[in-house]
């Protein structure tokens, strides 16, 4: 009867932390020490945060012009379809109280522009955009083909209501002189998407490239006319048309247009003056109540956004603090009262014991 | 002659669709040759109607061939039963009837012969009928018609010739599929073989199974299971068994079984190797009871003098439809004599039983396939759902109907916001593809669709799949935990439902059963009392307090056994140790007589109740010597031929007492050196009187005068009319015994210990001691109740040895006797209305018929002989009789069973008298039962008392503990037992059901009335709860010494605090108050109860409490039993509870838990059933707030996109976020958090009320839940939008961070929730994150150009260098969870402080009553729990024992001071003077405690140190070492989290208290019984 061997248990569970659900744990447990701890920590960073990011952007520059308004009477006559090739010059002039330092740039702003719509964006052809081929148009519905049945490069709902308005910033250097600012038209997209994403299909003429197709509806010009001057900026490689195609996440929207390319006056960016925009007015949007804006803006470490970050970290800091304090008092008042109660329910305990007792 | 061939083509029809078309392309010009028969045309070609009474045709299209197979009502051919359920009849079509040899209608309705054996078709599908004989048919070797009432069948030979050959090829196939070997015994249901002699077909008109008289020779078939192979080639004329499987036996068949075989269908026996008819079967398969099991031959043929041939067989079966009572088989055989005889379900092979100890049997199967019994019975489990996936599955419907609100919401919005830009024609506005702009409604309607899909990530499928995952991890955890394994038994606790953990955790209601449950149901004879002689048995008792001590030694190596782990764990200090202590203990546990006992008992476990403990059984030294005695008068008696009147009534009644013992059981003798081997010793050869002729035959006076003692004589007289065998083992009966001993081998040293065995060899000396001593030792018993084992055993210690039981006779070894045959003449079984079992036997010396009767002494007392006070003998055995109740009513209140023996003397006339009354009833075919039943009413009348035995069922370990724990932990405990009132209220009492304090409510209602008045009486008592007046109405129903224990009580129950009440109904007042218009009364008195207790109910009964408390009071109910009359209470409550213990497995089979103790239970739920439900609610709450802020995300986004359902968040991470991203970390928490260390648990079994109230506050916690989720969503979408606003960002570009903001978010959440973080935590979390990155930057790179309309390419790399993507991801889970945290962390200190002020209080209180366990509790809990454990600085010394508690169990006994100077060593951080002081109280009260610890009362028994009023300061604030030790937390966040508050509840108190008085309790009947004992013997 002694011997029974062991493996008699065989049934025996193995006797492991991981089985026995014993494994070396940490307990989170949320104390006072650790709660408040974890609140005042909180509370310190986001402060901190807060007041870095609003100091740092409240070095930047920005200036919005709504010219929606300002060029009514370009608006009027965008309104009606017809007048498509009437060209439409809006001048705004405008004062820029402080020089502008270092990289500045120009957006233009639409807001009433859902450019996040189901079918919106969907309606695009990366095959197409990629220089591959340049007949698939399958996403694009419902800009796939013309009238004659050859395929809309670039096809898609998105490519067809590009923004095609020309800003141009005039500096005035003095009354009578104005200076056309520099900018740039390059180095506005992310670099894949102008050397991976987008690709112009490789053929030796240009615009042969494109033939057999036929331009989106609301375009003025074909794809490869979008910059005649520079072929790197041409066609599908084209900065604005790559922008555009980035489709933005919320119905107001700005969009990069150019930056300022720091030579002579500029250098150190825009000074401080009388500047006017020259604006080709092409871009309906009081049909459908949007707005257009033009915004000339420096960006810090934390991009060119605005307050809200800094604000939303302040904020949040403060809440944190008042909520320790409030837990703070809480846990102090908490106390006394416990203590007064522990008295008498003691002295009540008491009294009943004794009368059992009895 | 072929066609039988044709019929049972050796093919396994596995795929019987794709076989057909074979042989139906091969035959298709034989079979239109071979129809001929105008019936084939008419079902060919149309509808069909033969009596114009069609109710349905089943049609079956094969190759341009209609089958049709109509049944009509009662069509003079297509007979089908009338009345039977539609899948039943449409297996009782059977399209291939021999019809041909078949005139008659009633032969051509089918048997169930198709009934899909072991398949798994539907019954209305065609293809069920499956059976190769459509098989053949379709082939056209046979063919039916119908309408006709004509069957023509042609069989061409050619096709014969060719049917041959393909069978053969299938043959071959069969083999090669199957893989089985030739010869070989294979077990599988599959592929096991049977021999089986195939007859006609079988009828069944109206569910009785009739045999058709008529067969035709060539349907005996040739073959066996070796022959297989040349099974063609064998002349038919030889007609053998062939080998079948199992699915292709039918009813009809003859099936003849081998030793160790399964039976394969329900077999009729009519044929048995046994001499006697007998069959052994194992029935462990059914009811996992693995004693054997007799079944006999169908009356009539175990007469037949020659082996039985089915060939010759020419009998009517008819029997009852079939059912799935497995107890009952009714129905009649008509022999082609016109005789009759009853089938019962003795003569009845169950399916699934294995044939034992018997070489072959024959018979045949009577039902088949689905129909049999053990299939029947196979319901299958209820399926169960847990109630927290019944809440679940409520929520999961809001959130369905918040999903199509949202998307209602965001269609309308896109309607209206397409109408306002619609006239515009704006740039952006894609117009459909004809030019057009879709109209508003248009759009909504696809905005709608389009919502759905995009948001459907709110119904969480996932959460059912992870639930599955996590409960099977729990599941497995439960079955690894080694505090559940128990190592006697070498078993663990086994969890069979895997969907129903949690509720564990939430039950409020247990039913326990007593029997087996809560004792041991180890059977031990304790003492008895013999013609009104008490015989105490001291030394028995004594032997039986050794093995409490060795139990009680063990307790105290271990005295947290059951509670904490045994075993060394690894992060404690103390490890080296308590490994160390372990192995001593295991040591101790080899050496200890206890342990051997239990390693006999691991040993011998597959005898059923043999035990060491209960075969040993001390004589009381003054009866043996009476048996001695008794013997020796009967030797000498025998010697001189004298009557046996000279014995003196006492010795005589001692004589039949013993005799009784022996022979009134069914125990079944076997040798363990061959487990199943009968012991078969044979003096003569009889049977049961079955005739009356047999019975004149046999008691005509010549044969009287030969006594049958051990000699043949009697034997070679009647073998006449015996076979041969027989003749020959009754002939040399003498020496196949002595070979039988030699054989049983070398006489062991008597295991039997204290001294039996010497005294044995003392007092018979003239016997051979050798081999009688090995065969005491030897012989086994297997008995069906342990209590038949316990009284054989006893009377074995007084040497009448039980050594053989036939049917006809059982052989006892009496002292100075030697062997006895007593020749069995009926046995009586026992039954639960009757509650008796009687033999009827002839006495060997006298010759004389007696009746020994055993039963229930509620039965048996007003059975017996009334007796005038006139006579001496009278007025003698009225002393007797009054005196024996008295000494029942004394066992009775120790907690005995008590049984009565009596015993009955029969004159020839009166047995003849009553056999022919017997006889009829038995062979009666309707109202057996209750014939049966008056029959033994008949004969057991005027009986002679003899005595009465008292068996003790002794408690199990730890289950007072237990059952004060689980109250503790707000439980209602309700005992259910079939067992008599006062041994029921004494066991409640022994195990704290009942305290002694306690009002106890009696319900004894003789009338619905009376109940339905008692009741009324009870519950105004209950709510006016007046001082204790015992309630008048029980007063003249408590049994005597019951009641004055209650009275005794009376004063104590005076308190202010009002005693709680306890209920205890008896069966028959259950009865009453279970009827309808009585039960909400019932069920309202037994909630103002305690505990409640019914006794004598019936399995009905308890399965029907447990109903009612289960749909009146919706409370989640926990059934616990052991034995096959828990079964049904077991289904039906929420969770069953099997105990795997001593009765059969038939509780386990049933149960959803299966449980080696009754104390395990209190871990199982405690520890498990809390965590199990806090870990899945947690879960579960979680992801509904995980995909509810995930959509929240998304719904928001649609404000800014004109309700066009577009997603800004890619639509891979739409697919992965729940799959692979956040999944993880949410199941590593669900399998392995634990809100509540193990010890705390168990220390503090209120907290477990959390999951029971869980269910109130769910939906409040589930709706807090979402409006966090909204909240969280609401930061984590617009803190990016507004971070983003005016900025150049694209929409993906945008989307990707709200998702990486999400997954932090949700992370964060999770590890607020998670309390215990183990290294896997943090792996998966920092898994998720990675994971997330590395598929974002992979996916983000892999294609310039794809995936559409995101086309992400190169975001994900943008993004990491962008440091607004940082800042947001960083401020906006900061802020989501602010709240939450804030709340968290209010509530800690708000909700709690009524917790903290509770257990503030009891301390105090505890400080004065020193109750430990009370002040361990509250230390916990006031100590917030381990949260100054984990870090390390214990503020008071019960944080210390808990950590010790939680990791290790048995150390605190024997090292009172471990955990002190631990907790002094630890450095405090502000104000070590407390601990400090702590521990100068607790360094000199340390020795003191061990002893009280001894009584088991509370493992955490440290933690009474008194804590003197100064000692509030620990719990002061900022005085504390650890600031959150006041509870700032969330000790209970799960609990609380869920916002239900936990409250310390008085009542505990007072339970607690009385547990603490109750503990000198169980002494007090000892003190009366010894007090009432002396006068006893002394008369």
């Amino acid at each position: 009867m002694k011997g029974i061997p062991e493996h008699h248990l065989s049934r025996m569970p193995d006797n492991t932390a991981m089985k026995q659900q014993n494994l070396p744990a940490y307990q989170l447990r949320f104390s006072a020490t650790v709660v408040l701890s974890i609140f005042f920590g909180t509370g310190v960073f986001c402060l901190c945060m807060g007041v870095i990011l609003i100091l740092s952007v409240k070095s930047t520059k920005k200036i919005e012009i709504n010219y929606t308004k300002i060029c009514s009477n370009c608006a009027q006559l965008r309104e009606n379809a017809f007048n498509f090739d009437k060209e439409c010059i809006c001048s705004i002039p405008f004062y820029l109280p402080e020089k502008m330092e270092g990289n500045v740039y120009m957006y233009y702003k639409l807001s009433g522009f859902y450019q996040n719509l189901y079918r919106y964006i969907q309606s695009r052809s990366n095959n197409q955009l990629v220089g591959e081929a340049l007949r698939d148009v399958e996403d694009c519905a419902p800009f796939k083909v013309s009238h004659h049945g050859t395929p809309i490069v670039p096809c898609g709902a998105i490519a067809n209501s590009m923004f095609n308005d020309t800003i141009i910033l005039s500096y005035k250097l003095n009354s009578s002189m104005h200076i056309t600012v520099p900018m740039l038209k390059n180095g506005l997209t992310w670099w894949t998407d102008k050397y991976v994403k987008f690709q112009n299909p490789s053929f030796n003429n240009f615009s042969s490239k494109f033939a057999g197709s036929t331009k989106p509806p609301y375009w003025p010009k074909p794809i490869y006319d979008l910059d005649r001057n520079n072929v790197e900026n041409n066609g599908f490689l084209n900065d604005d048309f790559i922008v555009w195609m980035r489709t933005a996440a919320f119905p107001t929207f700005k969009k990069l247009y150019r930056r300022l390319y720091r030579i002579h006056y500029f250098t150190e960016g825009l000074p401080a003056g009388n500047y006017s925009f020259n604006i080709s007015y092409n871009f309906p949007v009081t049909r459908f109540h949007g707005e257009k804006s033009v915004v000339l803006s420096t960006l810090t470490w934390c991009g060119g956004g605005g307050f809200f970050l800094g604000v939303a970290y302040t904020v949040t800091g403060a809440l944190t603090w008042l909520a320790s304090f409030a837990l703070m008092a809480v846990h102090l008042m908490w106390k006394k009262k416990k203590i007064a109660y522990q008295k008498k329910s003691y002295a009540l305990r008491r009294k009943t014991e004794n009368r059992n007792g009895q | 002659m072929d066609r039988m061939e044709a019929r049972n083509p050796l093919v396994p029809v596995k795929v019987p669709g794709m076989l057909h078309e074979e042989r139906e392309s091969k035959c298709e010009p034989q079979r239109s040759e071979g129809k001929s028969s105008v019936g084939v045309a008419q079902v060919r070609r149309g509808p069909f109607h033969p009596g114009g009474n069609v109710r349905r045709c089943a049609g079956y299209r094969t190759a341009g061939r209609f089958l049709c197979y109509c049944r009509t009502q009662q069509a003079g051919f297509w007979y089908l039963s009338q009345g039977t359920e539609s899948g039943m009849v449409e297996k009782y079509l059977n399209p291939a009837v021999r019809a041909e040899h078949i005139p008659s209608a009633m032969a051509l309705s089918c048997g169930c012969e198709n009934c899909l054996l072991g398949g798994g078709t539907t019954p209305h599908s065609p293809l069920c009928w499956r059976t190769p004989r459509r098989f053949w048919k379709i082939s056209g070797e046979q063919d039916f018609s119908c309408g006709s009432g004509l069957t023509v069948n042609r069989m061409p030979s050619e096709l014969d010739k060719k049917s041959k050959k393909q069978r053969q090829s299938l043959l071959e196939k069969v083999k090669v599929k199957s893989g089985r070997e030739t010869g070989s015994a294979e077990k599988t249901r599959e592929n096991i073989y049977i021999r089986v002699l195939r007859r006609g077909a079988g009828s069944h008109p109206s569910h009785i199974v009739k045999r058709t008289r008529f067969w035709t020779q060539n349907e005996a078939r040739i073959g066996s299971r070796h022959q297989r192979a040349e099974l063609e080639l064998l002349p038919r004329e030889e007609k053998k068994y062939v080998s079948r499987f199992w699915k292709e036996i039918h009813v009809g068949d003859f099936v003849r079984l081998r030793c160790n075989e399964i039976v394969p269908a329900d077999i009729l026996l009519l044929s048995s190797s046994d001499p006697d008819g007998l069959c052994h079967i194992e029935t462990a398969n059914l009811d996992g009871e693995t004693n054997l099991k007799r079944r006999q031959v169908v009356r009539g043929f175990s007469d037949l003098v020659s082996e039985f041939n089915p060939l010759t067989f020419t009998s009517v079966i008819e029997c009852e439809k079939p059912n799935n009572d497995l107890t009952r088989f009714r129905g009649c055989i008509t022999h082609s004599s016109g005789e009759k005889a009853g089938l019962r379900t003795e003569n009845l092979l169950l399916r699934g039983c294995t044939v034992r100890n018997t070489e072959a049997v024959a018979g045949i199967v009577v039902y088949a396939g689905h129909e049999t019994k053990a299939l029947l019975n196979n319901s299958g489990p209820r399926y169960k759902r847990s109630q927290l996936e019944r809440q679940m599955n409520v929520d999961v419907l809001w959130c369905v109907l918040l999903l199509l609100c949202m998307s209602l919401f965001s269609a309308i919005g896109h309607g209206l916001w397409v109408r306002r830009h619609q006239e515009k024609k704006a740039l952006f506005a894609v117009p459909e593809s004809d030019g057009s702009s879709s109209s508003p409604v248009t759009a909504a309607v696809y905005s709608f669709l389009t919502m759905i899909i995009v948001l459907q990530v709110l119904i969480p499928i996932s959460l059912y799949v992870s639930i599955e995952i996590v409960k099977v991890c729990q599941v497995y955890f439960i079955n690894q935990d080694l505090d559940l394994y128990d190592e006697e038994t070498d078993s663990r606790l086994q969890c069979r439902a895997l969907n129903i953990t949690e509720d564990l955790g939430q039950i409020q209601y247990i039913f326990s059963d007593k029997t087996g449950t809560l004792t041991e149901n180890k059977m031990v004879f304790r003492r008895c009392t013999v013609s009104g002689v008490e015989y105490s048995h001291d030394a028995n008792a004594q032997r039986l307090a050794r093995y409490q001590e060795a139990d009680s030694e063990e307790e105290e190596m271990a005295p947290q056994r059951g509670s904490w782990s045994r075993r060394g764990s690894t992060g404690s200090h103390q490890s080296v140790r308590v490994v160390h202590r372990t192995q001593s203990t295991k040591s101790h546990r080899h050496s200890g007589s206890r342990a051997e006992a239990k390693w006999a008992s691991v040993l011998s476990r597959h005898t059923a109740f043999s035990s060491p403990m209960e075969k040993d059984v001390t004589p009381d030294p003054q009866l043996l010597e009476k048996v001695r005695e008794c013997g020796r008068c009967l030797a000498m008696a025998r010697h001189q031929e004298q009557p046996l009147g000279r014995l003196s009534p006492e010795l005589s009644d001692i004589f039949d007492f013993f005799v009784a013992l022996t022979v009134c059981n069914t125990v079944v003798v076997t040798s363990p050196d061959q487990p199943r081997q009968k012991v078969r010793v044979r003096f003569e050869l009889k049977s049961p009187v079955k005739t009356i002729e047999d019975f004149l035959r046999r008691f005509t006076p010549s044969r009287l005068a030969s006594v049958s003692s051990s000699t043949g004589s009697l034997a070679t007289a009647k073998c006449s009319h015996k076979s041969g065998s027989g003749f020959l083992s009754s002939l040399s009966s003498d020496s196949t015994f002595l070979k039988l001993q030699e054989r049983l081998g070398q006489p062991a040293p008597s295991v039997s210990s204290n001294g039996y065995s010497s005294q044995a060899e003392s007092w018979a000396p003239e016997h051979k001691p050798e081999p009688e001593q090995c065969q005491d030792a030897e012989l086994r018993y297997e008995a069906e109740s342990p209590d038949e084992a316990a009284l054989v055993y006893a009377a074995r210690a007084y040497s009448c040895v039980l050594v053989d039981r036939l049917p006809d006779q059982v052989s006892v070894e009496l002292p100075h006797l030697g062997r006895l045959s007593f020749e069995l003449l009926h046995t009586l079984g026992f039954d639960a209305t009757r509650k008796r079992m009687s033999v009827v036997i002839r006495h060997p010396l006298t010759g004389e018929i007696s009746v020994y009767t055993k039963g229930a002494d509620s039965a048996l007392m007003d059975l017996l002989l009334p007796c005038s006070s006139e006579d001496a003998r009278g007025r003698h055995q009225k002393r007797i009789r009054s005196k024996t109740q008295r000494f029942l009513n004394l066992y009775a209140l120790q907690g005995l069973r008590t049984l009565c023996i009596a015993k009955r003397v029969l004159s020839k006339e009166e047995y003849a008298c009553w056999l022919q009354g017997h006889l009829a009833a038995e062979s009666a075919l309707d109202n057996r039962e209750e014939l049966l039943f008056q029959s033994a009413l008949r004969l057991e009348t005027d009986l002679h008392l003899l005595g009465a035995t008292g068996i003790e069922d002794r408690l199990q370990d730890g289950v007072p503990e237990t059952i004060s724990k689980l109250r503790q932990a707000g439980l209602h405990i309700w005992v259910l037992t079939g067992d008599k009132q006062e041994t029921a209220v004494n066991i409640a009492h022994a195990c704290r059901l009942l305290g002694h304090d306690e009002e106890i409510i009696t319900l004894n209602a003789e009338s619905q009335e009376a109940c339905a008045a008692l009741l009324e009486q009870s519950l105004q008592y209950a709510r006016s709860r007046a001082p204790c007046s015992t309630p008048e109405k029980t007063e003249g129903n408590i049994p005597v010494g019951f009641f004055p224990l209650c009275s005794a009580s009376k004063p104590a129950t005076t308190a202010a605090s009002g005693p709680s009440l306890s209920l205890v109904v008896d069966g028959r007042s259950l009865a009453y108050a279970l009827e309808k218009n009585l039960e909400d009364k019932f069920l309202f008195l037994a909630k103002q109860c305690r505990s409640v207790l019914c006794c004598r109910s019936t399995p009905l009964q308890k399965s029907m409490v447990v109903k009612l408390v289960r749909s009146k009071l919706k409370a989640m109910t926990l059934a616990i039993g052991d034995g096959a009359n828990d079964v049904s209470m077991i289904q039906v409550a929420d969770v069953g509870v099997g105990i795997s213990g001593q009765e059969g497995m038939q509780a386990v089979m049933a149960s959803d838990v299966a449980v080696p103790k009754f104390r395990y239970l209190e871990r199982l739920l405690i520890v498990h059933g809390h965590w199990c439900y806090s870990r899945l609610a947690n879960m579960v709450l979680y992801f509904f707030y995980k995909n509810t802020m995930f959509v929240g995300l998304l719904f928001w986004f649609q404000f800014f996109c004109g309700f066009s359902a577009s997603a800004m968040i890619d639509q891979w991470y739409l697919i992965f976020f729940n799959l692979l991203f956040s999944s993880l970390p949410q199941l590593v928490t669900g399998v392995l958090d634990k809100d509540v260390p193990a010890g705390t648990l168990l220390a503090e079994p209120q907290l477990y009320r959390s999951g029971q109230k869980m269910e109130e506050s769910w939906p409040r916690a589930f709706w807090l839940n979402m409006v966090d989720a909204a909240f969280q969503s609401l930061v984590c979408f617009f803190i990016p939008y507004l971070a983003y606003y005016d900025s150049d960002v694209d929409m993906f570009t945008w989307g990707t961070p709200v998702t990486a903001i999400a997954l932090l978010t949700f992370l964060l959440h999770l590890g607020i929730e998670t309390k215990t973080w183990t290294w896997l935590n943090w792996t998966a979390c920092g898994f998720s994150v990675l994971l997330f990155l590395m598929v974002a930057l992979i996916y983000n790179s892999a294609c310039a150009a794809c995936y559409p309309p995101s086309n992400p390419y190169w975001t994900m790399q943008t993004l990491l260098r962008d440091p607004v993507f940082y800042l947001t991801c960083l401020i906006a889970p900061v802020t989501a969870l602010l709240p939450r945290l804030f709340f968290k962390a209010l509530q800690g200190s708000l909700f709690p402080t009524q917790l903290q002020l509770g257990h503030q209080l009891t301390k105090k209180c505890c400080e004065t009553l020193k109750t430990p366990k009370e002040t361990f509790a509250q230390g916990h809990l006031s100590g917030e729990s381990q949260t100054e454990l984990s870090q390390g600085s214990p503020a008071n010394p019960s944080e210390c024992l808990a950590r010790d508690c939680a990791s290790q169990a048995s150390q605190h006994t024997q090292q009172p001071p471990a955990c002190s100077p631990e907790a002094s060593g630890k450095p405090s951080a502000v104000d070590t003077s407390v601990p400090l002081r702590e521990n100068s109280l607790l360094g000199p009260l340390g020795p003191s405690t061990p002893g009280e610890a001894v009584s088991g009362e509370c493992p955490g028994h440290l933690q009474r140190t008194p804590l003197g009023p100064g000692q509030a300061a620990p719990l002061s604030l900022f005085s504390l070492p650890s600031f959150g030790s006041l509870g700032w937390v969330s000790s209970l966040s799960a609990v609380s989290g869920l916002g239900s508050i936990l409250r310390f509840s008085r009542s505990n108190l007072h339970v607690a208290k009385r547990d603490g008085k109750l503990l000198p309790g169980p002494p007090q009947p000892e003190q009366a019984l010894s007090g009432s004992q002396r006068p006893a013997t002394d008369s």
